[in-house]
C-alpha cells in the first residue's frame, strides 16, 4: 500500500539534475523539470538552448550523463525508447516521422495494437490481419476527434504538412499515453494552421486528460496553450513558473533579445 | 630463432605487398566513386571487368601492341562507361536514398559483365591467362634480399597504384576540380545555386572513378587464372574492407588499409601452418580463415567502429524541393474489374499447370520444380526486403544452411529429407537470428554490406568444413540428396515432386501474405518506414529486426533444402554462392519485393525465361511450328542477366516493383479519379528517370 501512496504523490514526470555534454560542449547542465498529471507545460528558449537535448533525454533517444528521469515515481532512466513509450510517454517529431506506404488508419491501428499487445497470432490468421470492430471503433473515434475521418483511407503521402502533424498526434494518443511530448508542432505551419492545430490540441487534451510537454519556438502558441513553462538558455534553467510570469520576466527578455543596457 | 622469425615477418610483408597494393588500388577507386558521387558503387568490379576483358581481347586475342590496347580499354572504354552510368542512371538518383542506388549498383554488377561478354563475344574459359601491361610480366622476377622475388607485373601494379593514390590525393586537396567534386557530393543543388554546373562536375568525377576501375581491372587481371566477373566482384568486397578502415572517405587510409590486408593475409599464411603443427585444432582454420580474413575484418569494422556506423550519408539540404514520394498504396480496385482479373489470372494459372503436367517434357518439369523451390527462397526476400526494408545479400548463405543441414542429416543419420528440410529451416532461422544481433545498430547500406561480408565469410569458411558442406576433396556437386517418400507416395519422379513443391509454395505464399497483413507485418512495415517513430509508439526495434532476419532466413533455408532435394544434389557454387545469389535480389526487386507475386515471377523467370523466351520455344509454339521461329532466336541466356540487371534501375522511383506498379496504375485509371495532381507528380517522377 505504501508503494502506491508514493506513486500517487509523485509527479507524473520528474527529471532531476539532468546533464549532458557532446564532445566537451555542455548541452544541459543540472536541469530539473516536473510535469503533473493532466498539466500543459511549455519548454522555451532560444536556438541552441538545449530544448531538444532535454526532450530527447526524457524520451530516451539520448542517455543523459547525469541525473534521473522518473515517470509516476518509477525511475525510467535506464529504459530504451520503446519501453518508455509503453509506460506512457508518447511523442511527435519536429521533422515529421510517419510510416510511408500506409494509410492514416494504418497508423492508428498499429499504435492501438502495440498498446493492446496481447498475443494475437491466431486472431490475425483468422481475420487475415484486418482490424477488429473494436479497433475500427477506437480509430474512428480518434479520427473524428482530429477531424480526419474523411482521410482515413488516404495514404499519408497525400496529406498536407498540417494534416501530417495531426496524424502524428493521433498516432501518439492511440497508445493512451499519460504524457505527450510535442516537439515544435507548429514548425512548417503558417499562423492560421498553427492556431488551428493549437485549438485541436487543446480540445483533445481537455477530453483525454493527457499531460503535455510542449517544446515550441512560437512564443504566442506557448503563451496561449500552457499554464506553466520552463525557460532554458545555454543548457541551464533560467526561470520556471506560471507561463505569464515567465513571459513577463527579465530573464525572458534577456534570453530572447540579449541584455540591453539599462537607460539611466 | 628470433632472427628466423624476423626474417619470416619481412618475407611475409614483401609477399603481402603485391596483393595488398592490388586491394589498395581497388579500394582507392571505390572510395573515389563513393567520395565523388555518394554512390556505394558495387558495380565497380563490373567496370573493372569490362576494361580487363577489352584489354585481353585486343591484346591477347587480336594481337594489338600493349599501348593501343591499354589506351582503348582504360582511357576510352572506362571513361565512356563512367559517362554512361552517370548521365543515364546515377544523375537521376542523386536525391534517392542510398539503398536505392545500392540496389541499382547491384543490378549493374549483374548486367555489365553480360553486356561486355555479348558485345565482345567473350566467354570466360579456363586456360586463357590474362596478360599484364609489361612484357613477360609474370616470368621475369626481381629478388629482394633473397627473401622474396617480385614479378614485373607486381612491381608495375605497385608503382601505378602508389602514383595514382598520390595524384588523387593531390587533386582533392589542391585543385579546384577536387573542391568542386566534394561540393557536388554534399549537395548538387546547392552547388548549382553557387553557379557551378553540378552535372558536368559529377560526370567528370564518374569518368575519373571509372578510369580507375579500368586501370585496376587491367592491372589486377594477371593475378587471376581466368577472367570471370565473380572474381572482380570478390575483389571489390575485399576493397570495401580495406576502404572501411578509412571510414570509406580517406584515400590514404584506404590505400594503407589495402596494403595492411595484403600483409596480414601473408602473415597468416606464414605462421598459422606452423602453429597448426603443434595445435591440431588450427588445421581446418588454416585453409579457411586466411581467405576469409578481409570479410571478417569488414564485418568487425562495421560492427565495432562507431564512427563508420554513424557516418551519415550525404543528405542534400535541398532534398525537400523534390515532390513528395508517390504513395505506393494501391488504390482500391473496382470490384467488377478485380473479379474479372482474378478469374482470368486463376484460369491462366490452372491452364498452365494442366499443360505443364500433361504435356510438359522432362526438361520443363525439372525447370518448373526448380522454379517452385527457388520461389520459396525468393519469398524470403519478400519478407526481409519487401516487408522489413533491409537489403540482405546473404540469403544464398541462409539457403545453403538449409541445404547442407538436409544433406548432413540424410547422409549421416539417414533422416528423411523432409525432416531434414524442416530442421534446415530451423537451423537457418537460428543463424539468421544470431547474425541480426551484431547488425542491430547498423542501418541501410551498412546492413547490405555486413550481410555481404557474412555471405563471403560463409563461402570461404563454413562451406569447407566436413560437418557443414563438403568433406575435403569432394566437390559440393557430389553431395547426393535423395527424394522423399511419404507413405505410399514416392516422389522420385520430377512430376510428383513438382506437385509437392507447388503445394509447399502455395502454403509458403499464403503464410507470407498473412504475415504481411498481420500485426507482426504491420510492425515490421512501421519500423521500415520510420524506426524512431515505431519506437515512439512502443515497438522494439531489436525484436523487429531479429524477427525479420530469422523469418527470412528460415524461409530461405526451407527453400534451399527443397532446391537440393529437387536437384538431388547440393550444387553450392551454382546455387548459393554470394555472387550467384545477387541475381536473386535483382529479380525479386525488379518484379516487386512487396508482394509474393514478385518472388514467384522472379523464380519463374530465373528458371524458365531462358528456355521459354530466349530459346524461342514460346514463339515457336505461338507460330505452331519450331521452323518458323525467326533466325534471331535462340539468343544467349546472358540477355536474362542484362534485362533484369538493368530492370533494377526503376527501383529508385518504384520500389514496389513492376508488377505492383502496373496494378496500381491500372486501378487508378479504372477508378477515373479526377485527382490530376497525383498524375502530375507521377509524370514528373517518370520524366526525371
Amino acid at each position: 500500500m505504501r508503494g502506491r501512496d508514493v506513486t500517487l504523490a509523485a509527479p507524473l514526470l520528474a527529471a532531476e539534475g539532468l546533464g549532458k555534454s557532446f564532445a566537451g560542449i555542455v548541452a544541459l547542465e543540472n536541469v530539473s523539470l516536473r510535469v503533473d498529471y493532466g498539466e500543459r507545460v511549455g519548454l522555451i528558449g532560444p536556438n541552441g538552448a538545449g530544448k531538444t537535448t532535454l526532450f530527447n533525454c526524457i524520451h530516451g533517444m539520448l542517455v543523459p550523463d547525469s541525473g534521473t528521469v522518473s515517470l509516476a515515481g518509477h525511475d525510467i532512466s535506464k529504459l530504451p525508447v520503446h519501453l518508455r513509450a509503453r509506460r506512457g510517454i508518447g511523442r511527435t517529431f519536429q521533422r515529421i516521422e510517419l510510416f510511408p506506404d500506409s494509410t492514416v488508419r494504418d497508423h492508428l491501428v498499429i499504435a492501438d495494437r502495440v498498446r493492446h499487445g496481447e498475443k494475437r497470432f491466431w486472431l490475425d490468421v483468422r481475420r487475415h490481419g484486418t482490424p477488429r470492430p473494436d479497433e475500427m471503433q477506437r480509430s474512428d473515434e480518434m479520427l473524428a476527434l482530429f477531424g480526419l475521418s474523411e482521410l482515413a483511407d488516404e495514404p499519408i503521402e497525400r496529406l498536407s504538412l498540417g494534416q501530417c502533424r495531426l496524424v502524428e498526434v493521433a498516432r501518439a494518443l492511440m497508445t493512451k499515453p499519460r504524457l505527450l511530448l510535442l516537439d515544435e508542432p507548429s514548425s512548417g505551419l503558417d499562423r492560421a494552421e498553427a492556431a488551428a492545430l493549437a485549438s485541436t490540441l487543446f480540445d483533445v487534451q481537455q477530453r483525454q486528460g493527457v499531460a503535455i510537454l510542449l517544446v515550441e519556438h512560437d512564443i504566442e502558441l506557448v503563451a496561449r496553450f500552457t499554464t506553466r513553462c520552463y525557460l532554458l538558455e545555454a543548457g541551464r534553467l533560467l526561470r520556471a513558473g506560471p507561463t505569464a510570469e515567465v513571459m513577463a520576466s527579465d530573464e525572458m527578455r534577456a534570453a530572447y533579445l540579449g541584455s540591453l543596457p539599462v537607460p539611466t | 630463432m628470433f632472427a628466423n622469425i624476423g626474417e619470416d615477418i619481412v618475407t611475409a610483408v614483401l609477399q603481402g605487398a603485391p596483393p595488398g597494393t592490388v586491394y589498395a588500388l581497388v579500394a582507392l577507386g571505390f572510395v573515389l566513386a563513393y567520395k565523388t558521387s555518394g554512390v556505394f558503387n558495387l558495380a565497380f568490379g563490373a567496370q573493372a571487368y569490362a576494361s580487363a576483358v577489352l584489354y585481353f581481347k585486343t591484346h591477347a586475342e587480336w594481337g594489338w601492341p600493349v599501348l593501343p590496347s591499354l589506351a582503348v580499354s582504360v582511357f576510352v572504354l572506362a571513361p565512356l562507361v563512367g559517362f554512361l552510368l552517370e548521365s543515364l542512371i546515377f544523375r537521376h538518383l542523386r536525391t534517392a536514398p542510398p539503398v536505392s542506388s545500392l540496389v541499382v549498383a547491384i543490378g549493374l554488377t549483374i548486367a555489365i559483365p553480360s553486356i561486355v561478354d555479348l558485345a565482345l563475344d567473350f566467354q570466360p574459359r579456363n586456360g586463357q591467362i590474362p596478360l599484364g601491361i609489361v612484357p613477360n610480366g609474370n616470368s621475369v622476377y626481381y629478388p629482394v634480399f633473397d627473401l622474396y622475388s617480385f614479378s614485373r607485373d607486381e612491381l608495375m601494379a605497385m608503382g601505378v597504384a602508389t602514383a595514382a593514390m598520390l595524384a588523387l590525393a593531390a587533386m582533392f586537396r589542391f585543385t579546384m576540380v577536387g573542391l568542386k567534386m566534394r561540393a557536388v557530393v554534399e549537395s548538387p543543388r546547392l552547388t548549382e545555386l553557387n553557379g557551378l554546373a553540378a552535372d558536368r562536375i559529377s560526370i567528370s568525377a564518374w569518368m575519373l572513378s571509372s578510369l580507375f576501375a579500368g586501370l585496376a581491372g587491367v592491372l589486377i587481371a594477371p593475378r587471376f587464372p581466368t577472367l570471370a566477373p565473380g572474381r572482380f566482384f570478390d575483389i571489390v568486397v575485399v576493397a570495401i574492407a580495406a576502404a572501411a578502415v578509412g571510414a570509406l572517405v580517406s584515400l590514404p587510409r584506404a590505400y594503407i588499409g589495402g596494403l595492411a590486408l595484403g600483409v596480414a593475409i601473408a602473415l597468416f599464411n606464414t605462421f598459422i601452418p606452423r602453429w597448426a603443427n603443434d595445435h591440431s585444432w588450427l588445421r581446418p582454420m588454416q585453409n579457411n580463415i586466411t581467405p576469409a580474413l578481409p570479410f571478417v575484418v569488414l564485418f568487425l569494422v562495421l560492427v565495432f567502429m562507431p564512427g563508420l556506423r554513424r557516418a551519415r550519408f550525404a543528405a542534400d539540404p535541398l532534398a525537400g524541393v523534390d515532390p513528395p514520394p508517390r504513395s505506393t498504396v494501391i488504390p482500391a480496385p473496382i470490384s467488377a474489374s478485380e473479379i474479372v482479373r482474378r478469374t482470368l489470372g486463376t484460369t491462366l494459372l490452372v491452364v498452365t499447370l494442366i499443360v505443364l503436367f500433361t504435356r510438359g517434357d522432362s526438361a520443363f518439369l525439372y525447370l518448373a520444380g526448380q522454379g517452385a523451390a527457388l520461389a520459396v527462397v525468393y519469398l524470403s526476400i519478400t519478407i526481409i526486403t519487401g516487408l522489413a526494408g533491409h537489403i540482405s545479400l546473404c540469403q544464398g548463405s541462409f539457403a545453403a544452411v538449409g541445404a547442407f543441414t538436409t544433406y548432413q542429416l540424410a547422409a549421416r543419420y539417414d533422416t528423411s529429407v523432409l525432416v531434414g528440410a524442416v530442421a534446415g529451416a530451423l537451423v537457418a532461422a537460428a543463424v539468421g537470428a544470431l547474425l541480426s544481433v551484431p547488425l542491430i545498430r547498423l542501418s541501410g547500406v551498412w546492413i547490405a554490406i555486413a550481410t555481404l561480408a557474412f555471405a563471403f565469410f560463409f563461402d570461404a569458411v563454413m562451406v569447407k568444413f566436413s560437418w557443414t558442406g563438403a568433406p575435403s576433396g569432394v566437390a559440393t556437386g557430389d553431395l547426393v540428396v535423395p527424394r522423399p517418400v511419404i507413405g505410399p507416395w514416392d516422389m522420385a519422379s520430377d512430376k510428383s515432386f513438382l506437385a509437392f513443391l507447388l503445394a509447399v509454395l502455395a502454403i509458403a505464399t499464403v503464410a507470407v501474405m498473412l504475415l504481411s497483413r498481420s500485426t507482426t507485418g504491420r510492425m515490421l512495415r512501421a519500423t521500415r518506414g520510420s524506426e524512431i517513430a515505431a519506437q515512439s509508439i512502443g515497438i522494439s526495434p531489436t525484436r523487429a529486426r531479429v524477427l525479420a532476419f530469422s523469418l527470412a532466413a528460415g524461409l530461405a533455408g526451407l527453400g534451399g533444402a527443397l532446391l537440393v532435394i529437387q536437384q538431388e544434389s547440393v550444387n553450392y557454387d551454382t546455387n548459393f554462392a554470394p555472387f550467384a545469389a545477387l541475381f536473386w535480389l535483382v529479380l525479386v526487386v525488379t518484379f516487386g519485393a512487396r508482394a509474393p507475386e514478385g518472388a514467384i515471377a522472379g523464380a519463374a523467370t530465373f528458371t524458365l525465361f531462358d528456355k521459354v523466351v530466349l530459346q524461342g520455344t514460346f514463339i515457336g509454339w505461338l507460330l505452331r511450328s519450331p521452323d518458323r521461329v525467326p533466325g534471331l532466336l535462340p539468343v544467349s541466356p546472358k540477355w536474362r542477366l542484362v534485362l533484369f540487371g538493368l530492370g533494377t534501375i526503376q527501383y529508385a522511383s518504384h520500389p514496389e516493383g513492376v508488377l505492383e506498379m502496373a496494378r496500381a496504375r491500372r486501378n487508378r485509371r479504372r477508378a477515373e479519379d479526377d485527382d490530376h495532381d497525383d498524375d502530375h507528380v507521377e509524370l514528373a517522377l517518370e520524366a526525371s528517370v
